[in-house]
């Protein structure tokens, strides 16, 4: 046993617990269950540390089950865990926000608060365990997990429809899991195992199932339908957990089957990026028409998905992309998610876009926050910068200075710098309307700078040094470029 | 002796951290009085930084110096020193500090004091790191500090309630076009059009990277790379990293954010757009071409033609700034009209080094300086006379000169300086450039001269105008209210009086050994070449025209004034185009929302509804059923021929 193990148990167990404190301390509680394994991750992630720890054995087809770290699952798992940790602490004026909404159909808040803590934890623990999980089948359940628990968090606890929204949900990405699912039963068939390091071939049908069904988990252009739905009428906590985190998982996952075939991206290279950048430019564009702040931030985040895959096909560097674009866009968009909430807890539901305007006048801390979010989404000055360069490095390296491709990227880039600040100026400056200065709690957002500041030291030595060495020494096998 | 690495950490972060106390008590406690005792923290962080500034100026040795940053890359934190960083250092950390001095009467009663300074600081520190870096992907960072911090400062009186901060006539309009623009729509402006240019920029430099392997300018092996890529990439890569520069320098068609960007505070209008920032895009042309060398390339493929486009984008963009200054009446937009104008001689007479070599980028370097210092001054006491008049348009007479007399001396100084006229400092200047542009009458011909002639002409006679306008000939101000200020008339004092510093330089330029190695005692001897005391007679008969009939009101001078109409490219076409594919994309959502969330389910409900009718439980209808497949099958067998 090693200390990752142990810190990947502490959230597990308080799972468990937090359900029995007093609604504060279950939110100190699971607070400090996530920042702890936060610190022990990242200093994994920092150091290059490498583990494997194997579970069980399960034999034919299936293989062992074992847990393992490298960099790509710490940076994945540090991210979670600090995202977890600043929302659990966030959670506790939102919700008590929210269940005063609800009195009418819940009767004690403190039991609604136990409820809610343990699908919060659950979920989160799910998603954390994911990303260490060894065997397909093994990451396949934590991924159901964590879709159970965030079903029932919007279920319960969402807005508007939320019944049907939950359902739409659940059908949705079930519809994912399944293809993803039989993805990994033939691959399980083709090499006897589901263990990542055992696998050898993924064949051409299998690969398209997993393709596919990450697609519509991601999502692209088309699935991505269910995402706005989703991602808007869950509580604001969850919307902070599924946008920043559970979709980028798909990603994830693409990535590790990658690693271990990566044939089935190289050769539909072409196909993919284009979609990939379809996928982006559109939902974009989407931005600009929305009205309701959550919808708008959901866009955002299909749009910025748009950039995993189109990183996904760029080689080596294309990878380093990815894994980096995951971790900005769950920094960003989970800051952004709690300013949308932070404004909605404060102004008695407030989501129309329209409706605001000079809003820095009266949450001044909110607005600022929400300028380092959107300077996360753009990639200025913050690690999205990273992500931004090797995307166009990988361009270079795998399609030359192809001129429709450069200005087809570029455009992507431009566009999320445009509604960044379009958005910003349309809900936070102008002529302030006439509202009150609320008073803010202080857990709606110092976790928002903790995130935001974390975002931007990781671009200064020596985080941005270490950080990308152990990912190069993992991805591209320490050859200098 | 602290080392180097503390020192340069010193100069970027002073100011930063300096100027955090005041940003973060204003969220807790805006407008305290101890609050506002807090920016002479903030300006203190810039006396530091320029402290630290002259020092290297003075005593660092030529080269580089590296500190690790992603070692594993080959990209670090790579700081070069050498006659355009040192002097273009320390000549940001001197007016960065002159203006924070400046703004600490001028933002007295501000509402927004924390904001004001943390971007004020974190633009030096940008606009610093942008100077010193070698490497691209650092420069990067400070050149996204430079955008940020602009947006903030431009954005600055976001309430937009303000009609001194406004830009235009509120409520005019031409056609579709609304003539008026407020500082959060300005701040906005300014970032997009911004984003336009870095983002292709930042492509260049990751495929410079890809390419090469490095990111130090120095290191760079041009030459080898240009060959390489052949024409059309090259083109490619160095349009695509142009496209920063242009933008931020405001160059056509991206110059419509720097009128708009009036709207921030004059001391925000000084130091950045005039002095500094907008500078920085010329300052990144300079340096590159300094180790490009297209002097030596004159075989490669490719970098003709772009030093060609970047010839006549500068001379045309300086033709249109100086028109449009023109015909302006507000005294910031004037300015920065004019700005733009001088980026656009700067750009062009960089770019002449591929026929003339270095030279021509020094001597685009020192207008640089000249106009830095000039620019500044006019737009400080711009400031002080919007303060003084409530005012934001031109006016003021005699009486105003004679209230307001050290603000009078500085413009009639500035103003002499910048235009050209002998034997003001910008006339030696310029008559190298005239010299410069003169010599390439052979390979391009004689329009870039004549389009420097008439820049020159027209620039001289939009300065007169603007010193006759407000202190000589323009109306009586309405309102006029002087508190006794010191620290602006002083800051501005300082600032002009560094123009005759300069021109102390350049007459006895054959003594300084520095100016003499780089070729700049030309000044001197070119100034007096027949052509240059030509060109400068016609600057003088311009100035002097103009300051007799500052005002001509005719329809040439309002086309102009509007900017030509530029406006609408900004304003209508580009929205337009934005809106009409974001309605189909918004449209088509609802199309795939009502397919998957209403049609499905609904099919699906139907044929449940269907198939749970035939389950009724009666025999009869299972017996007619069954039947019916049974005559079905029997068709499709006899169908078949079976």
């Amino acid at each position: 046993m090693n200390a990752v193990v142990f810190a990947l148990l502490i959230p597990l167990i308080i799972t468990f617990i937090a359900p029995f404190f007093s609604p504060k301390r279950a939110t100190i509680v699971s607070f400090l269950a996530f920042i702890v394994p936060f610190f022990v991750t990242l200093w994994a992630l920092l150091t290059g540390y490498e583990f494997e720890l194997p579970l069980m054995n399960l034999g034919k087809p299936i293989g062992e089950f074992y847990l393992f770290a490298d960099p790509i699952s710490n940076a994945f798992g540090a991210t979670i865990c600090l995202i977890s940790a600043m929302v659990a602490l966030y959670s506790l004026p939102y919700m008590k926000h929210r269940f005063e909404e609800m009195r009418d159909e819940i009767d004690d808040v403190t039991r609604e608060f136990r409820k809610y803590f343990f699908l919060y934890n659950l979920y989160a623990v799910s998603m954390l365990w994911l990303v260490y999980s060894g065997n397909l089948i093994l990451l396949y359940i934590f991924l159901e997990i964590s879709l159970l628990a965030s079903f029932l968090l919007i279920y319960k606890y969402g807005y508007g429809n939320r019944q049907w929204v939950a359902l739409l949900y659940f059908v949705w990405t079930h519809i994912a899991g399944v293809l993803t699912l039989i993805g990994f039963l033939m691959v399980a068939f083709e090499n006897s195992t589901l263990a990542l390091k055992g696998i050898t071939t993924v064949s051409f049908l299998a690969w398209l199932l997993i393709f596919l069904g990450m697609i519509v988990k991601l999502p692209g252009l088309g699935p991505h339908i269910w995402l706005p739905w989703a991602h808007a009428e869950a509580p604001t906590p969850v919307s902070a957990l599924l946008s920043p985190l559970t979709v980028g998982l798909a990603g994830y996952v693409l990535l590790r089957v990658y690693m271990v075939s990566p044939w089935f991206i190289n050769e539909f290279r072409d196909i993919i990026i284009a979609y990939g950048i379809i996928t982006s430019l559109y939902a974009g564009f989407s931005v600009f028409r929305q009205t309701d702040y959550k919808r708008l931030l959901a866009y955002s985040t299909v749009s910025q998905m748009g950039y995993m895959l189109i990183a996904l096909c760029l080689g080596s560097y294309g990878l380093l992309g990815v894994i980096i674009q995951y971790v900005s866009h769950a920094f960003g968009k989970s800051i952004l998610f709690m300013t949308a909430g932070g404004i909605i807890a404060l102004y008695h539901g407030l989501r129309d876009v329209n409706k605001m305007g000079g809003l820095h006048e009266y949450i001044p801390t909110i607005s600022n926050a929400a300028l380092i979010g959107f300077m996360n989404l753009s990639g200025i000055l913050a690690i999205g910068m990273f992500g931004e360069f090797f995307i166009l490095k990988g361009i270079v390296d795998v399609y030359g200075l192809n001129l429709k491709l450069i200005v087809a990227v570029v455009a992507v880039f431009i566009i999320s710098g445009w509604y960044s600040f379009y958005t910003l100026r349309k809900i936070f400056y102008g002529t302030p309307k006439d509202m009150e200065r609320p008073k803010v709690s202080r857990f709606l957002d110092t976790p928002l700078y903790v995130i935001g500041i974390i975002s931007i030291v990781f671009i200064f030595p020596p985080l941005a040094t270490l950080f990308l060495k152990s990912l190069k020494l993992c991805v591209l096998g320490g050859v200098m470029p | 002796m602290i080392d180097v690495a503390t020192l340069l950490f010193l100069l970027f972060a002073t100011p930063v951290a300096c100027s955090l106390p005041i940003a973060f008590a204003w969220v807790y406690r805006p407008g305290a009085d101890w609050a506002r005792k807090l920016p002479i923290l903030s300006v203190f962080g810039l006396f530091v930084s320029l402290c630290i500034a002259i020092y290297i100026l003075l005593y660092f040795p030529d080269g580089v110096f590296e500190y690790p940053w992603l070692p594993d890359y080959n990209i670090n934190f790579v700081f070069v020193f050498d006659y355009l960083s040192k002097y273009m250092g320390a000549l940001t950390a001197f007016i960065a500090f002159l203006i924070g001095v400046y703004g600490l009467e001028y933002m007295k009663h501000d509402y927004r004091l924390g904001w004001y300074w943390f971007f004020f600081n974190m633009f030096t520190a940008s606009m610093l790191l942008v100077v010193y870096s070698d490497n691209l992907l650092m420069l990067l960072i400070g050149w996204e500090g430079l955008g940020l911090a602009s947006w903030g400062l431009i954005g600055h009186w976001f309430r937009d309630d303000d009609e001194l901060a406004y830009v235009g006539v509120i409520g005019r309009k031409v056609g579709p076009l609304k003539m008026f623009w407020s500082p959060s729509f300005g701040g906005w402006r300014a970032i997009s059009t911004i984003r336009f240019g870095d983002m292709p920029m930042f492509f260049a430099i990751a495929a410079i990277y890809a390419l090469t392997g490095t990111l130090n300018i120095s290191e760079i092996d041009w030459g080898h790379l240009f060959h390489h890529i052949g024409l059309v990439g090259t083109l490619i890569l160095m349009i695509a990293f142009l496209m920063g520069p242009f933008t931020k320098s405001a160059q056509l068609p991206f110059s419509e954010w720097l009128m708009t960007a009036m709207t921030g505070p004059t001391t925000v209008s000084a130091l950045l757009h005039s002095a500094t920032m907008v500078a920085a895009g010329t300052y990144l042309f300079m340096r590159l071409s300094l180790y490009i060398e297209p002097w030596k390339l004159h075989h490669t493929p490719g970098v003709e033609q772009l030093y060609f486009f970047v010839l006549f984008l500068g001379l045309i963009s300086a033709l249109y700034g100086a028109s449009v200054a023109l015909g302006c009446r507000e005294r910031k937009v004037l300015l920065a009209a004019s700005t733009m104008s001088s980026l656009g001689l700067m750009f062009a007479c960089a770019a002449a080094s591929f026929w003339l070599g270095k030279i021509a980028i020094y001597v685009a370097f020192w207008y640089l300086i000249t106009h830095a210092f000039a620019k500044a001054t006019l737009f400080l006491v711009a400031g002080h006379l919007i303060h003084a008049t409530h005012d934001r348009f031109c006016c003021g007479n005699l009486e105003l000169a004679k209230k307001m007399k050290v603000a009078f001396l500085a413009t009639i100084f500035a103003t002499l300086c910048l235009s050209g006229i002998p034997p003001f400092t910008a006339y030696w200047v310029k008559s190298a450039m005239d010299y410069v542009m003169h010599h390439l009458m052979h390979e391009v011909g004689g329009a870039p001269l004549y389009l420097l002639i008439a820049v020159s002409v027209i620039y001289s006679a939009f300065l007169a105008k603007f010193l006759s306008l407000n202190f000589i000939k323009g109306d009586k101000p309405k309102h006029l209210h002087l508190h006794g200020e010191i620290l602006m008339p002083l800051a501005y004092a300082v600032m002009v009086s560094m123009l005759a510093l300069l021109l102390y330089a350049i007459l006895t330029g054959r003594e300084v050994e520095e100016l003499v190695r780089n070729g700049l005692e030309m000044f001197v001897e070119k100034g007096f070449e027949k052509t240059s005391l030509a060109v400068g007679l016609a600057v003088l008969i311009s100035y002097a025209i103009t300051l007799a009939i500052p005002k001509l009101e005719s329809p040439i001078g309002r086309f102009l004034g509007d900017r030509m109409y530029m406006p609408a490219l900004n304003d209508y076409i580009v929205p337009k185009i934005g809106w009409a594919i974001a309605k189909a994309v918004d449209w088509c959502n609802k199309v795939i929302d009502v397919f998957c969330h209403q049609a499905i389910p609904e099919l699906i409900s139907t044929y449940s509804l269907g198939v749970r009718a035939i389950q009724s439980g009666s025999l009869r209808r299972y017996v007619k059923i069954a039947l019916g497949f049974v005559m079905v099958a029997l068709i499709f067998a006899s169908l078949v021929g079976w």
